[in-house]
């Protein structure tokens, strides 16, 4: 059972589509495992639906429609057709990271860091967060530390504690800069989690029209 | 600032948006369930037409799209509407609920690709369904829908207008801030007084 969740800021910035692909992606894995959330979600997609259905109409052009009939039926792109889904028992991983994962955990290029803890950089094109696996061998502890920026992690397998709670498959937790701690695997099992950081400042220009993705646009 | 229809009296409401009164809404799901099981072209062009210019005044909000992009974004969610119809299921989603959130992955795909921003996460990978035998059908049955807008017609304007600038402008809080000059933490607490607000009164119902 999942016991830790998303803010609330987070889910309605991940409904309205105005979060950074890496945090969003890792919001999208905590929904496969959650059906509270998931309500959530849906709740807030509905606030959406209704601000959309009252924007004033702005008249589109006939030969838009003619355009669209004349290509209704052009064979639908595969990538259409599937769909992220709810985490199933026969399934190893959210569809998130099928996405982005070939295979399983063990064909990944994994870099040790120290005995107990290795990591797997993911790419998801997002150039100011870092989208990673973090594996903690069975008991194994990292080094305490602060954050330079924020940390979203969520388990995928195994477990940890941190002094603040102790967390399982699904579970969401969420550390700004100025939090310290130094999460332990539970016994057993290792530890596998999906991490988000802030990477290090290299391109604030583009960062910055990154991050405004909406105001950006309106700039150039 | 996005525009909002504004057909309903109260001055103040009007800055931001305000509820339209008698609209059937469930009409809309009717002739999708139609369009995508018989693959109606009569239908599909009706439904064309009320919701495109919706999609534009979305692609157009927040300045965010010149004229013919947006036009391609309406182009390219009509598409998705008659590929996916077949799929939309009158039990989980308001059309409305269901046309906007294929509106959003295409804005910011389209927007991502304008911006040679390069992801191999499209905007639909990221979308977690409810599942069919989730609980909670009934928020998005008509009344359910119909209860969200009255709900929202219950907003203080100042929260609708924050609200509004996120969901069809896209903006982040800190742009919100920065357009509408108040501090950073006036505008989180106000989207987050709002959601809490709907939340709770849904989850009543
Ligand atoms: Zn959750």
């Amino acid at each position: 059972m999942v016991m830790h969740h998303p803010s609330v800021d987070f889910l309605t910035a991940h409904a309205a589509g105005i979060l950074p692909v890496a945090q969003s992606a890792c919001v999208s894995a905590h929904l496969t495992y959650c059906e509270k959330c998931r309500r959530s979600n849906a709740q807030l997609q509905a606030i959406g639906g209704v601000f959309f259905e009252q924007l004033a109409p702005t008249p589109v052009s006939e030969s838009v429609l003619d355009n669209v009939l004349a290509r209704l039926d052009e064979p639908e792109p595969l990538h259409f057709a599937d769909t992220a889904s709810v985490a199933r028992a026969e399934d190893s991983l959210p569809g998130v990271l099928r996405r982005i994962i070939n295979g399983d955990f063990s064909q990944l290029v994994w870099k040790k860091v120290t005995r107990s803890l290795s990591i797997s950089h993911l790419n998801t094109g997002d150039t100011h967060y870092e989208f990673a696996l973090y594996r903690i061998g069975a008991g194994g502890r990292i080094p305490e530390h602060d954050h330079g920026g924020s940390e979203m992690t969520l388990v995928l397998e195994g477990g940890f504690s941190d002094g603040q709670g102790t967390y399982h498959p699904g579970d969401f937790v969420y550390r700004k800069n100025t939090d310290i701690h130094a999460p332990v695997a539970i016994d057993g099992e290792d530890c596998i989690c999906l991490a988000v950081l802030d990477a290090p400042l290299k391109f604030t220009g583009w960062q910055y029209r990154w991050m405004n993705p909406f105001l950006q646009l309106r700039a150039g | 600032m996005v525009e909002q229809r504004t057909d309903k009296g109260g001055e103040a409401r009007a800055t931001a948006w305000s509820v339209p009164t008698g609209r059937r809404t469930d009409e809309w799901s009717e002739s999708l369930v139609l369009i995508g099981k018989h693959r109606d072209r009569a239908a599909f062009t009706r439904f064309f037409r009320h919701f495109a210019p919706l999609i534009k005044s979305f692609a157009l909000a927040g300045s965010s799209l010149s004229a013919s992009h947006a036009d391609e974004l309406v182009q390219e969610v009509m598409l998705k509407v008659w590929q996916k119809a077949e799929g939309f299921n009158p039990e989980k989603a308001a059309a409305s609920t269901w046309v906007y959130t294929i509106a959003r992955n295409c804005r910011t795909d389209m927007f991502r690709r304008l911006q040679k921003f390069d992801t191999p996460l499209a905007a639909d990978d990221l979308n977690i369904d409810v599942e069919e035998e989730e609980p909670f059908a009934v928020l998005h049955t008509r009344r359910g829908s119909d209860r969200v807008r009255e709900l929202m017609g219950d907003l203080p304007p100042d929260q609708a207008q924050i609200l509004a600038k996120v969901y069809m402008e896209g903006k982040s809080h800190s742009e919100a801030a920065a357009e509408l000059d108040l501090p950073l933490g006036t505008v989180k607490s106000r989207v987050r007084l709002a959601i809490q607000k709907l939340q709770v009164q849904m989850d009543r119902q």
